[in-house]
């Protein structure tokens, strides 16, 4: 099955009439709605409980939370916590370097990992799987031990403190993962597609341009998305390669909100949901593509 | 290398000229805001660990009207600064000046040759000659040579509401029976009589071990105890503990799950008695309450012993590496300057008091005045538990400390596991 | 960097390659740039920062001055710290934990939620929102959820169950099962993304035969759906695995590794010997052992898939 059909199929089509809803198949358990949303109702609730909690939180002023504690319902309506998060937080420019530090980073990260994993999966290269591991395993090494020596050679080439240096090592570190997936993703391609392009004389990078990278759109859409939210919400790693606060993303002007002596809730709290923000937007603009897109092989 | 590709798009910033401090060595200081004065390499970095929004808003505005040399100001929160130290000081640009504590920290570095040499600013002719005796040797790495610039100092002490403390008919103690005796009265009217954030701030928890100790054994003993010369194990701390046992019954244990902010929450409402902290807990008091509050120092337990207090030293360390060590110079007499102290102290809102002797005082708060004052009676300073010993002792008494306030019974097990903790961490130093 | 190496030499396409039937012999000089290029930028960031720390593995260091080679000693320490026994445990029960609820729940959810019903993509979208904040925000609202008086607490106070309530991050027999169950929550929307992926990919009508042949929907689950989401599974796991090693965050903002070193996993206390009490070389000791242990795992589960379908 190709990758284009199952799109079409992937989004979710609310019927008007519930009573033909469970008329659909895969692991359908007959048409009982009312158990369906007895139980799906009260499970969402649940799920989305803490984040309404934080809402709750960055409408509160600072004094009620001083004085009456986190965990009290507000009895304050303030854009304070917002105000000062844009303010003294400069949550503005932080969420402008971490755009500035993402899209390039996952840009590059695609199209390096596109190219390995083309060259893994359609060419005999000798001692491919074991390439493909050795690069997966990279993905593996707990990161924060490579944190000083990264932070040390970053420093050697004149890279340190540069955001082009963060988004050097967020490429380098998720491009094993991300080979890993779009290897399997195009090893399920069947090879006659190919074979028919190369027969008319096509070269390598035809094939990989005209044709295996268009067959991967839904993957490389979710992966997109994927690694959007992983060097997005990275803080681990702008910390250890950068240096000086203008060039510092989101997550990190995030954490020097809380302080070491105030915590300013409603401001961490209210910076917490604008950096969650272009995540949730990413997501929800990929959501079509990311339910058809990692399909990875499966039906190989 | 890259830092040139990156200029064109770097002067669209508002802080170019600072981060071109940054990349001295690519010889790209063009940036607007030097001025022709001065020399050509006439930008500084200052590396902050100041987050907390009113010091940082404070060190910001002195930095700004600093006018001799352009200065960038980097906050990066204390957790962070103290994981990325070592990167920061062995980096081939590092900043010239970074905020730090005086201590055994500071000594190290300036151990390994990582510190400028800050001694002329110490001597006769220097900014800092009429500081005290005692900070001067507090600035003081083991070769004799001055590395830090202390700027601000606070004190620890066991706070209360002044209203709540008339509501619930007690006095301030002045003994250590008096201090139990109050602990119990207020028990009796259902207020939990101590609080105490120990959840995600263990470190809380040194405070009144520390302060025990001081009461119980005095300063040289503590210090001797924080070097590795005296056993975790040994009978004077197991008196120690044996105090601190006492207090155990009144203190919230809700605070097990509270950071140092959380737990002064209840105190605020007046549902907690007392909260032995440093004083920057004024910082976290709702505005209505602040004027309330108010602090007694921790009873005399053995009246033969020196009185000892817990005064943590904020200041200024500089990089060895500097490019322009005379600017930096200059830059920390600014910071150090009677003038920046009172600016700063009172623009941050927290209760710091000044270490210059220059400063006037008298405007201060009435709390502030206190607190300085109780020093200035006080026989001998200690700094903090980790401040005193290092980060890595610390950790060791966050385990066995929390570990305590759980599992008083096992005190001698808890104790025996400390003093393994600690030797091994003495030998690794 | 070399990146640009590539668009500089565009055409260096070989002619066409002999027929073959699974995989193409002759590989054009262009396949090999894509190749290099991709794998010289992950050795130079990750495998040589990665030597750098094994090296460091053998050595005393606190990040200042000149590091002391001590060969396999930190290694012979591992074994006899209590902590780190503690945390090689902690980090066993999490791997199950948070390896088990998320993919359960993941897989559970995306079968139930892989129909078209009425506000199934509302149910979708809100199980899967939590994705979107990073770990240490997740870690810091958690914490607040359990205080002592926090909404756990409170909830559990309503529906009648007040003697359960516990401080659950201060309680030594708990904070990691707390810590657990913020994770599995942020976790379970994104191995239910996965799954519904997979089985949109599912053929519906192998399904269909199953059920007019009077398979249960239990049976036809295990026997139909789940083999052919075997690359789905390889995804899921390898994700993870990784995720539950790499853990840190979350942990980090909620507990630190406490009360007592109770929830210490491996990567906690790295960092804390690593960047609190500067023992760099015992820090990347543990890291080694961290990646020993993923290594495991992944090349166990490859070989094993491998295996089956060769």
């Amino acid at each position: 099955m190709t990758a284009s059909t199952t799109t079409d199929r992937a989004v979710p089509r609310t019927p008007k009439n519930p009573k033909f809803a469970g008329n659909g198949h895969a692991g359908n358990k007959g048409g009982r709605p009312w158990l369906f949303h007895g139980l799906m109702i009260p499970l969402t609730l649940i799920w989305v409980a803490p984040m309404v909690f934080v809402v709750l939180v960055a409408f509160r002023s600072f004094d009620d939370i001083a004085g009456r504690g986190l965990s009290a319902l507000p009895n304050t309506f303030t854009f304070d916590g917002f105000r000062e998060a844009f303010g003294a937080g400069a949550i503005g420019q932080a969420l402008r370097n971490s755009v500035l530090v993402t899209v390039p980073a996952v840009v590059l990260a695609l199209t390096l990992s596109s190219m390995a994993a083309f060259a893994l999966s359609r060419f005999a290269i000798p001692g491919r799987r074991t390439i493909l591991l050795t690069m997966l395993a990279g993905n593996l090494l707990p990161p924060q031990i490579l944190l000083i020596p990264v932070a040390k050679i970053m420093d050697s080439v004149g890279l340190y403190d540069t955001r082009f240096g963060l988004v050097v090592i967020q490429v380098a570190f998720g491009m094993g993962f991300y080979t890993f997936v779009l290897h399997g993703f195009m090893r399920s391609i069947p090879r006659e597609i190919t074979e028919a392009a190369v027969v008319d004389g096509a070269g390598a990078l035809t094939i990989y341009l005209r044709i295996i990278l268009p067959l991967c759109r839904p993957a490389l859409a979710a992966l997109a998305a994927l690694s959007t939210t992983w060097i997005f919400n990275d803080l681990i790693w702008s910390l250890s390669v950068l240096r000086s606060q203008t060039k510092m993303p989101i997550t990190a002007a995030l954490l020097n909100l809380q302080g070491g002596y105030v915590s300013q809730w409603n401001v961490v709290a209210a910076g917490s949901l604008l950096a969650a923000l272009p995540t949730a937007v990413v997501f929800f603009t990929f959501q079509k593509h990311f339910v058809s897109g990692l399909l990875v092989g499966s039906d190989k | 290398m890259t830092t040139i590709h990156n200029i064109s798009r770097r002067k669209l910033f508002q802080g170019a000229a600072a981060i071109a401090g940054a990349s001295l060595l690519s010889g790209c200081v063009s940036s607007g805001s030097a001025t022709g004065g001065t020399s050509a390499t006439a930008s500084l970095t200052l590396q902050s660990s100041l987050s907390d929004p009113d010091p940082k808003a404070a060190l910001e505005a002195l930095v700004k009207s600093y006018t001799k040399t352009p200065v960038t100001l980097n906050t990066v929160a204390i957790e962070s600064f103290r994981a990325q130290l070592p990167t920061y000081l062995n980096s081939s640009a590092p900043p010239d000046a970074l905020t730090w504590y005086a201590g055994s920290v500071a000594r190290d570095y300036a151990s390994k040759g990582y510190l400028l040499d800050l001694s002329d600013l110490w001597a006769s002719s220097g900014s800092l000659a009429k500081f005290s005796p005692a900070l001067k040797s507090l600035s003081t790495a083991a070769d004799g040579k001055q590395i830090f610039v202390p700027t601000s100092y606070y004190w620890w002490g066991v706070f209360y509401r002044k209203s709540m403390f008339k509501k619930w008919g007690v006095e301030v103690p002045t003994t250590w029976d008096e201090f139990l005796a109050v602990c119990k009265k207020i028990s009796g009217q259902n207020v939990a009589p101590l609080t105490m954030g120990t959840g995600s701030t263990a470190w809380v928890a040194s405070g009144w071990f520390d302060y025990l100790d001081l009461r119980v054994n005095g300063a040289a003993f503590h210090r001797d105890l924080l070097a590795g010369k005296k056993q975790f194990d040994s009978p004077e701390v197991k008196n120690v503990m044996a105090e601190y046992n006492k207090l155990l019954p009144y203190v919230d244990p809700k605070g097990r799950s509270y950071s140092w902010q959380d737990a002064a929450t209840p105190l605020m409402q007046g549902k907690a008695g007392m909260y032995l902290i440093g004083a920057f807990i004024t910082s976290v008091a709702p505005a209505d309450v602040l004027d309330d509050i108010d602090f007694f120092r921790v009873p005399i337990i053995d009246a033969k012993l020196p009185v000892a207090e817990e005064a943590p030293t904020d200041g200024y360390f500089a990089s060895a590496k500097t490019a322009n060590p005379a600017a930096t110079k200059e830059f920390l007499s600014y910071l150090a300057s009677a003038t920046s102290q009172q600016t700063y102290i009172q623009t941050s809102k927290s209760s710091n008091l000044p270490t210059s002797p220059d400063v006037d005082t008298t405007k201060f708060t009435p709390l502030v005045q206190k607190g300085v004052e109780m020093l200035n009676k006080t026989d001998e300073i200690t700094q903090f538990f980790n401040r005193d010993s290092s980060d890595a002792l610390q950790t060791t008494a966050d385990t066995a400390l929390t570990k305590f306030l759980d599992k008083p019974a096992d005190v001698n097990a808890i104790l025996g596991d400390w003093q393994k903790a600690a030797a091994k961490v003495f030998a690794s130093a | 960097m070399s990146i640009t190496k590539v668009a500089a030499q565009p055409n260096t396409v070989g002619g066409a390659p002999p027929k073959r039937r699974r995989i193409t012999r002759k590989i054009p000089v262009l396949v090999w740039i894509f190749l290099a290029v991709p794998a010289a930028i992950e050795a130079a960031w990750v495998f040589w920062p990665a030597v750098n720390s094994f090296v460091l593995s053998t050595e005393k260091w606190n990040g200042a001055g000149a590091p002391l080679s001590i060969g396999f000693k930190n290694y012979s320490d591992l074994f006899s710290d209590d902590i780190f026994r503690q945390a090689l445990r902690n980090n066993v029960i999490w791997a199950i934990g948070f390896g088990l609820f998320s993919v359960a729940g993941g897989l559970g959810l995306a079968v139930a939620l892989n129909r078209t019903r009425r506000g199934v993509g509302l149910y979708r979208s809100a199980i899967y929102l939590p994705m979107v904040f990073s770990l240490a925000v997740t870690g810091l609202f958690w914490r607040l959820l359990y205080q002592p008086d926090g909404a756990v607490n409170t909830t559990l106070d309503g529906l009648g169950l007040g003697s359960w309530a516990t401080q659950w991050l201060a309680n030594p027999d708990t904070a990691i099962y707390a810590v657990l169950v913020a994770a599995v929550w942020r976790q379970v929307g994104y191995v239910m993304v996965l799954y519904l992926a997979g089985l949109k990919g599912c053929d519906p009508t192998l399904d269909d035969a199953g059920a007019v042949d009077g398979a249960s929907p239990w049976q036809r689950f295990w026997r139909i759906t789940m083999p052919q989401l075997r690359g789905v599974n390889m995804v899921v796991f390898a994700v993870t695995v990784i995720d539950s090693l790499r853990t840190f965050d979350i942990v980090w903002t909620m507990t630190g590794g406490g009360p007592y070193h109770s929830s210490e996993l491996l990567s906690t206390y790295m960092f804390q010997q690593a960047f609190t009490s500067l023992n760099l070389g015992y820090a990347s000791a543990i890291a080694v052992v961290i990646f020993v242990i993923a290594i495991g795992f992944i090349l166990t589960y490859l070989v094993r898939t491998s295996r089956q379908e060769d």
